[in-house]
């Protein structure tokens, strides 16, 4: 048996946080005015989207004026580098936002809401099937969702029709992308944007390959290594995507968008949450349409996001009842309109093409393309190492220092740690 | 032979008691700078040792494993040996490097007639800005298709893009050390070559020394000790190097500009194994121990200490 004095420190403090939820239970039952402060982390990237959460937090103040949120928000890669150090200072919020890839290495910090939801009569099967899976772990549901979506092509309709390329549509293959983006690659700008993990995983998902075995990572088997070498050769051999210099707090997916966003690349992979920045920061007409077809079709990930209860948190059943509203239908139309959320509740999924897919080419066709082929995103617990070796070890593929292989070999072997 | 106690026990008594009375309001005056060396320097060094010996993940279960960080650390890890490599190969080069240069242009400037103060101001500036935003400002210089690659493609200079090749990226890390950290050395030896009497080089260059003797034979000799301190801090200082491998290259590609700081930062903030971050950290303490002990011991023999 092994003892440890971190267990014993941990032991302490859990039994004095459950001695004060026991003696605080009795005044919940009685008092029903006590005004209560929730706090809730989440990411933003821009001043919109914090006033787009805010707005979220009053609709449950407006709902039960005795529950008040205070937000607490961080940039998305700082976000993760911060939740960790809120796990050891014991000072996580009581309502915790979760993204569906690393809900696994977080699963042991978070409350979970099968319980309360059985009990409340809470209709899980309103939302998408997908993105609960990816929010639960071990069978327990984390966090309720508020958007996912599958990762699909943006593309820059001005500079298709100005080449005079036909648009990406449902069914097109890669033939008909490497052909597209090799036309619209000249002087300078470029056809496709390379990305970090997520947009491999996708094209290698298209190809037939997989790169789980029995819940362990495994990218070192023939076919991933040949669709792997298949996607950086799109830099190297073909020359449609650019070489870019990833560091300075970017992944190589967040450079391919910004390019495409300065109008410097016509092509890139990423997710429906990003149509509200772009669609702000952009001059020309965005368009969507499914990733590529490969040998296995046009397969892609589904990712999204949602909100928990914290274990250390005093105010489980206020944020039981917060969430409820976060996550509810109205919360979901206002985040669909606002371009905020592709809704996870599936009846709600409808305000995102009325309002934020307005003015953008193909939104629905592109949508409902991409949706017949996806896949959850399942990942392992140490998905954020193994999402910064891929950012480590990818520009060595795509400047051809590396083959595909070699570069796959490094990553399984250091993730392995 | 024995004075009168009274005297004496009074004098004593008397120095006795201020004394007592000094050292107690020393203490009191070092008190808050003691304890705040205790809380934000002792204390977190000792819980860092701990940390070493355990495999704290923050989530999941804690246990004390011993030694196991360290032979993981020197056995196990792939990349361990490139990046300690890395981390001396990159304090070789840019401590020589940085030395040459500092001491070359501070002797260039001692010899102006005017504008000294100007040029040792202009060359202070890079020490003003922040390590990360030069860094970044680098990083477009640097970046494919960059100034840099422009300047070499017009003067058909045949070396590939620097920031995205294993063999080359290191160089723009010292490249942009270099550009940042000289100002600083060039102040420190400016200042003492300044120090040294002009008779002496007056006498060697009627006695008929070169301008190479006397800087050999009379002008190194004397700013040794300066010297010293200036290689030992920046030795130190180029061993932990975080910010601009953080900044312009992240470690990459692969791990060709992985450094033993970087390496600490990844391991403990990005995969979360914070054990195992502070055993790299203790053993790059150990290197860093290892390297100054060295350089005391150098210094027997190379520095000069007189007026």
């Amino acid at each position: 048996m092994h003892i440890s004095k971190m267990g014993v420190g941990a032991a302490v403090r859990v039994s004095v946080v459950a001695a004060s939820l026991l003696a605080g239970a009795s005044w919940i039952g009685q008092a029903v005015a006590d005004p209560v402060t929730l706090t809730w982390g989440m990411w933003v990237g821009s001043d919109a989207e914090k006033a787009a959460w805010q707005h979220v937090a009053d609709m449950v103040t407006a709902k039960y004026p005795d529950i008040k949120i205070e937000l607490q928000t961080a940039s998305w890669p700082d976000y993760w580098t911060k939740l960790p150090t809120l796990v050891a200072s014991n000072q996580l919020p009581d309502i915790v936002s979760l993204q569906s890839l690393r809900t696994p290495g977080f699963a042991s910090v978070m409350t979970p809401l099968d319980d309360m939801a059985k009990r409340d009569n809470f209709d899980v099967g309103a939302f998408d099937k997908s993105i609960i899976g990816g929010l639960s772990s071990d069978g327990h549901l984390l966090a309720l969702p508020y958007d996912f979506g599958p990762l699909l092509v943006y593309y820059n309709a001005d500079m298709f029709k100005k080449d005079n390329v036909p648009v990406p549509k449902e069914g097109w293959t890669e033939d008909d992308f490497k052909k597209a983006a090799k036309t619209l690659t000249h002087d300078q700008q470029y056809g496709f944007g390379i990305g970090g993990v997520d947009q491999v995983i996708s094209w290698i998902s298209s190809a037939g390959a997989t790169y789980l075995k029995d819940g362990n990572l495994d990218i070192t088997n023939d076919k991933f290594a040949a669709a792997f070498q298949d996607y950086v050769d799109l830099v190297g051999k073909d020359k449609v995507a650019p070489l870019q210099a990833a560091s300075g707090g970017a992944q190589l997916g967040d450079m391919a968008r910004g390019s495409f966003a300065a109008g410097n690349i016509a092509m890139v992979i990423d997710g429906p949450w990003q149509l509200i920045n772009l669609k702000s920061s952009v001059k020309f007409t965005i368009g969507l349409a499914p990733v590529p077809a490969g040998a296995a079709g046009s397969i892609t990930v589904t990712a999204g996001s949602g909100f928990g209860i914290s274990q250390t948190s005093q105010h489980k059943e206020e944020a039981w009842k917060a969430l409820q509203i976060l996550t509810g239908p109205d919360a979901e139309q206002y985040l669909a309109s606002q371009g905020r959320a592709f809704a996870a509740r599936i009846a709600d999924q409808q305000y995102w093409y009325k309002a934020a897919a307005v003015g953008v080419d193909n939104a629905e066709a592109g949508m409902n393309a991409a949706l017949k082929g996806t896949v959850p995103y399942i990942t392992t617990p140490n998905w954020n190492t193994v999402n910064n070796l891929f950012e480590q070890y990818e520009p060595l593929a795509l400047s051809g220092k590396q083959t595909g292989a070699e570069v796959l070999a490094t990553i399984n072997k250091l993730s392995a740690q | 032979m024995t004075s009168p106690p009274s005297i004496t026990g009074a004098v004593s008594r008397r120095r006795g008691g201020r004394l007592w009375y000094d050292s107690l309001s020393a203490l009191g005056f070092l008190a808050p700078g003691l304890i705040g060396l205790l809380l934000f320097l002792v204390l977190p060094l000792i819980a860092s040792l701990v940390l070493s010996f355990t495999n704290w993940k923050i989530m999941g279960k804690t246990s004390f494993i011993g030694l196991g960080n360290f032979s993981q650390a020197l056995t196990v890890d792939p990349v361990f040996w490139q990046v300690l490599f890395n981390t001396i190969l990159f304090t070789i080069e840019y401590l020589v490097l940085n030395i040459i240069i500092s001491v070359g242009l501070a002797l260039a400037l001692a010899s102006l007639r005017w504008g000294k103060q100007f040029f040792r101001l202009v060359f202070f500036l890079p020490t003003f800005a922040p390590l990360v935003g030069s860094s970044v400002v680098w990083l477009l210089i640097f970046t494919p298709g960059g100034f840099l690659d422009w300047v070499m493609a017009a003067l058909h200079i045949p070396l590939p893009n620097l920031i995205t090749d294993p063999s080359w990226a290191m160089q723009c890390v010292v490249i942009v050390s270099l550009w940042a950290g000289f100002g600083y050395n060039l102040l420190l030896f400016g200042a003492a070559l300044e120090s040294i009497p002009q008779q002496y080089l007056d006498a060697a260059s009627i006695d008929g020394a070169t301008g190479w003797q006397r800087f050999w034979r009379i002008k190194l000799p004397l700013i040794s000790p300066s010297l010293f301190f200036g290689i030992v801090l920046t030795a130190i200082t180029s061993l932990q190097v975080f910010d601009q491998v953080y900044a312009l290259t992240r470690g990459g590609p692969g791990a060709a500009t992985q450094t033993l700081g970087y390496k600490i930062y990844r391991d403990g903030f990005i995969s979360y194994n914070f054990g195992y971050a502070s055993s790299i950290a203790w053993i790059l303490f150990v290197v860093i121990m290892v390297l100054t002990a060295v350089q005391l011991g150098l210094q027997r023999k190379w520095v000069h200490y007189d007026a």
